[in-house]
C-alpha cells in the first residue's frame, strides 16, 4: 500500500495557501456577475483565475507528496516580530501623536529586531531619524504632516 | 536628422539645474545601495516612490533610472574588492573580478567594470533612442489580441527566470494576477473584493505591495541570517589597466554589450540574466580557459557591461510599448502612473520631452558614475563598515512615513505591513515575490484587452492565432513553456541558478 506523507514541506504549504486563497476568491466573489465571453461580467476574471489558482495549489499539494523537496527552514522570531510591531506602531500613533513621536518610538522598536541592538545607539539613532525626517518629509517635501499632535 | 533634434531637445530637458541633480541624486542612490549588499534597486525605488510625488514627472524618472543603473555600477565595487555581490546582477563578477583583487589587480578591474559599463551605457541608450521610436511606430497596429497575447509572453517568459520550481512561480502569477483585480471595475462599475475599505476602491496601492514584498521581506530575511562577516577590503592597486588587459577586454566589452542589450529587451531579461548569459559566453570563446575563476579580464569587463546594456535596454518595452518587462519596470510603470502618465506608445508622440529626456539624462548620468565610482571609491569601501543595525531602522522609518504620505492613511501603512509578512512568508516557501508583481500589475491590463480581443472577435478565442503577430507571440510563449517543462532545459536551468 502507498504510504502518503509530505515530502516536501514548502511545497505543500505554498499549494495550501492558493488553494485557500482561490476558494477564499471564489467566496467572496460568487455575487460578481459572470456574463459570457463576449461580454465578460465583472466576475468572469476573477473566477477564471481563482479556479486556475485553485488547480495549481491542488497540483502542488500533489506534486509534495511524491516529490521530495526542501522543508521549510525555521526562522528566528525575534526580526520578524518587531519588525511588524514597529510598522504597525507607526501606523497607530502617527494620526494621535504626531510624527516626531512615532518616529522616535517606531526607530526604537524596530532596533529590538537585531539581535545586538544598544539601548544608547537606538537612542540616538531614534532622535536623529526623528529630526531627520521632521526635515526632509515636513520642511523639505511639504507634507502636510503634524509633527506634535494630541487627538483622540 | 530627426534624431539629433529629438536628442538635443532631450539635452534640453535632462541639462535644467533641477534634472541635472536629481540624476546625480539618484546616480548617487544607485552606487550606495548597489555597494551595500542587502538593499537592491527594486526596493529602493520603491520606498523612494512617494518621496518623488513633488517632482515633475520627467525628474521623477531620471531620478528613479538613475537608481536602477547607478546600481548596476556599485555593484561591481563590492563583488571585486570584497568577493560580495552588492547586487544580485554582479554575482558573476564576484568569481574574476576578486581574483583580479587578490593579484594586486583590484584597480585595473574597477576601471575596466566602469569603463565597460559606460559604454555598454551608451551604446544601450542610443538603442532606446533609435528603436524605441521605430518598435513604438510598429506596434501601432497592436490591437487587443496583440496586447493580450505580449503579455501572456512576458509572463511565461519571467517564469524561466523565476528561481526555483516553474509550478510555483505560475501559481505567484496567478495570484497576483487576481490581487490586481481587487478595486473597480471599469466596466460595470461593480467594486471588487474591496470589503468596504474606501481605500481599496481604486485597487491596492501598488506602493505598500513593493515596500512590504520587497523592501520589508528583504529586510527580515537579512536580520534572519546571523550577523554579516566582517568586512575585508583588498588593496585597489593603480587604476590604469595595462596594455595586455586593454586589448582583452575591449572586445569583452563589445560582446557584453551586445548580448546585454538583446536579452534586455526581452521580457523578463533586464541586468541579471545579461550578467550570466554574458559570462558563460566569454568562458565558452575565450583563447584562456584555465584563466576563467583566476582572474580572466573578460570575465569582469563582460559581464559588467552586459548588465549595464541589459539595465538601459529594458526600458525600451515600457517606454513604446506601456507594458513592464522586469518588476524593477513594474515599478517605474507605478511611478508613472502616479505622475498621472499613461505608460504606452503613446509617450513617444505625446511627451516627447519626457522620453527624450529620461534618454538624455542616461547618459549624463552614466559619465556622472564613472566619475562617482573611480576616484570616490574610497568613501564607498568606508560605507561598507556601516553595521546593518543601523541601517535597517532608517530603512524602515522611511517606508513608513512613505506610504502614510501618499494618502495620508494609516490603512496604506498596515496595508505594507501585511505584504511585509505575505513577502517573507512566500520567501520561505521558495515563492518568487517578482512574477506576482508583474502579475499583479499586468492584471487589469489584461483583463481589459481580453475582453476587448472577445468582443472583437465575437467570442472566438482563435482570434488570437489568426493574427499573425498575437500568433507569433502566442508560439513563443508556448515554446517558453515547452522549454520550462524539457527534461534537459531544467537541468540546465538549475545549475545556471546554482552558480
Amino acid at each position: 500500500m502507498l504510504r502518503l506523507s509530505i515530502k516536501s514541506a514548502q511545497d505543500f504549504a505554498a499549494g495550501l495557501i492558493f488553494v485557500v486563497t482561490g476558494l477564499a476568491g471564489l467566496w467572496f466573489g460568487w455575487n460578481y456577475a459572470v456574463g459570457t465571453i463576449i461580454r465578460m461580467g465583472p466576475g468572469y476574471m476573477p473566477r477564471a483565475l481563482h479556479v486556475i489558482l485553485i488547480g495549481i495549489g491542488l497540483f502542488l499539494i500533489a506534486q509534495s507528496l511524491v516529490v521530495p523537496g526542501e522543508a521549510i527552514r525555521r526562522g528566528r522570531l525575534r526580526p520578524h516580530v518587531f519588525i511588524l510591531a514597529a510598522i504597525i506602531l507607526f501606523g497607530l500613533m502617527i494620526e494621535r501623536f504626531g510624527l516626531i513621536p512615532s518616529i522616535f518610538f517606531t526607530t526604537i522598536v524596530a532596533s529590538l529586531a537585531s539581535s545586538d541592538a544598544r539601548w544608547v545607539e537606538a537612542v540616538a539613532l531614534a532622535a536623529a531619524l526623528a529630526v531627520a525626517s521632521a526635515l526632509l518629509f515636513v520642511k523639505l517635501l511639504g507634507q502636510p504632516i503634524e509633527l506634535f499632535s494630541w487627538n483622540f | 536628422m530627426e534624431i539629433f533634434q529629438n536628442l538635443a531637445m532631450g539635452f534640453g530637458v535632462a541639462f535644467t539645474p533641477i534634472n541635472l541633480l536629481l540624476c546625480l541624486f539618484g546616480c548617487l542612490i544607485g552606487t550606495l545601495i548597489g555597494v551595500l549588499p542587502g538593499i537592491g534597486p527594486l526596493a529602493t525605488i520603491a520606498i523612494l516612490l512617494p518621496v518623488t510625488f513633488g517632482l515633475s514627472p520627467a525628474g521623477a524618472l531620471i531620478m528613479l533610472s538613475g537608481i536602477y543603473y547607478g546600481a548596476q555600477y556599485g555593484g561591481s565595487t563590492t563583488a571585486i574588492l570584497l568577493r560580495l555581490p552588492g547586487e544580485s546582477s554582479s554575482i558573476v563578477t564576484c568569481i574574476d573580478g576578486y581574483q583580479m583583487a587578490l593579484k594586486g589587480r583590484a584597480g585595473s578591474a574597477l576601471a575596466i567594470a566602469a569603463f565597460g559599463s559606460l559604454f555598454a551605457g551608451c551604446v544601450g541608450t542610443i538603442l532606446i533612442g533609435v528603436f524605441g521610436p521605430a518598435l513604438a511606430k510598429f506596434s501601432e497596429g497592436f490591437r487587443s489580441p496583440e496586447y493580450f497575447a505580449l503579455m501572456v509572453f512576458g509572463l511565461t517568459a519571467a517564469v524561466i527566470l523565476a528561481n526555483g520550481s516553474p509550478v510555483k512561480a505560475i501559481g505567484m502569477i496567478v495570484f497576483g494576477l487576481a490581487l490586481g483585480l481587487v478595486g473597480t471595475e471599469a466596466q460595470s462599475g461593480t467594486v471588487r473584493y474591496a470589503f468596504g475599505i474606501p481605500e481599496l476602491f481604486d485597487g491596492i496601492d501598488f506602493v505598500p505591495l513593493a515596500m512590504g514584498l520587497f523592501g520589508f521581506a528583504e529586510m527580515m530575511n537579512n536580520l534572519d541570517n546571523t550577523e554579516q562577516a566582517p568586512v575585508k577590503t583588498a588593496n585597489i592597486g593603480g587604476m590604469t589597466p595595462n596594455r595586455e588587459e586593454v586589448r582583452r577586454a575591449i572586445p569583452a566589452v563589445l560582446r557584453g554589450t551586445a548580448v546585454g542589450s538583446l536579452l534586455g529587451i526581452l521580457p523578463g531579461g533586464g541586468a541579471v540574466l545579461s550578467s550570466f548569459a554574458s559570462y558563460t559566453l566569454e568562458k565558452r570563446i575565450t583563447k584562456y580557459p584555465h584563466q576563467f575563476g583566476a582572474g580572466a579580464v573578460e570575465g569582469v569587463a563582460g559581464p559588467e557591461s552586459a548588465n549595464n546594456a541589459g539595465a538601459q535596454t529594458s526600458f525600451i518595452p515600457l517606454l513604446t510599448l506601456g507594458i513592464p518587462s522586469t518588476p524593477i519596470m513594474a515599478v517605474m510603470m507605478g511611478a508613472m502612473t502616479m505622475q498621472g502618465i499613461a505608460p504606452g506608445t503613446a509617450i513617444i508622440t505625446d511627451r516627447p520631452e519626457l522620453f527624450w529626456g529620461i534618454i538624455a539624462s542616461m547618459w549624463i548620468g552614466n559619465l556622472m558614475l564613472v566619475i562617482i565610482n573611480l576616484p570616490l571609491i574610497g568613501i564607498w569601501i568606508k560605507l561598507l563598515h556601516v553595521p546593518y543595525r543601523l541601517l535597517f531602522p532608517c530603512i524602515l522609518v522611511l517606508c513608513c512615513v512613505g506610504a502614510y504620505c501618499i494618502s495620508s492613511s494609516t490603512f496604506i501603512v498596515f496595508l505594507m505591513a501585511g505584504f511585509a509578512l505575505i513577502g517573507y512568508l512566500f520567501s520561505k516557501l521558495g515563492c518568487e515575490a517578482a512574477p506576482m508583481t508583474l502579475g499583479f500589475i499586468l492584471g487589469p491590463l489584461m483583463e481589459e484587452h481580453f475582453r476587448r480581443a472577445m468582443i472583437l472577435a465575437d467570442g472566438d478565442v482563435t482570434i488570437l492565432v489568426r493574427r499573425p503577430i498575437s500568433a507569433v507571440l502566442i508560439v513563443a510563449a508556448l515554446g517558453v513553456v515547452f522549454l520550462i517543462v524539457s527534461p534537459s532545459f531544467r537541468k540546465t536551468r538549475e545549475v545556471a541558478f546554482r552558480e
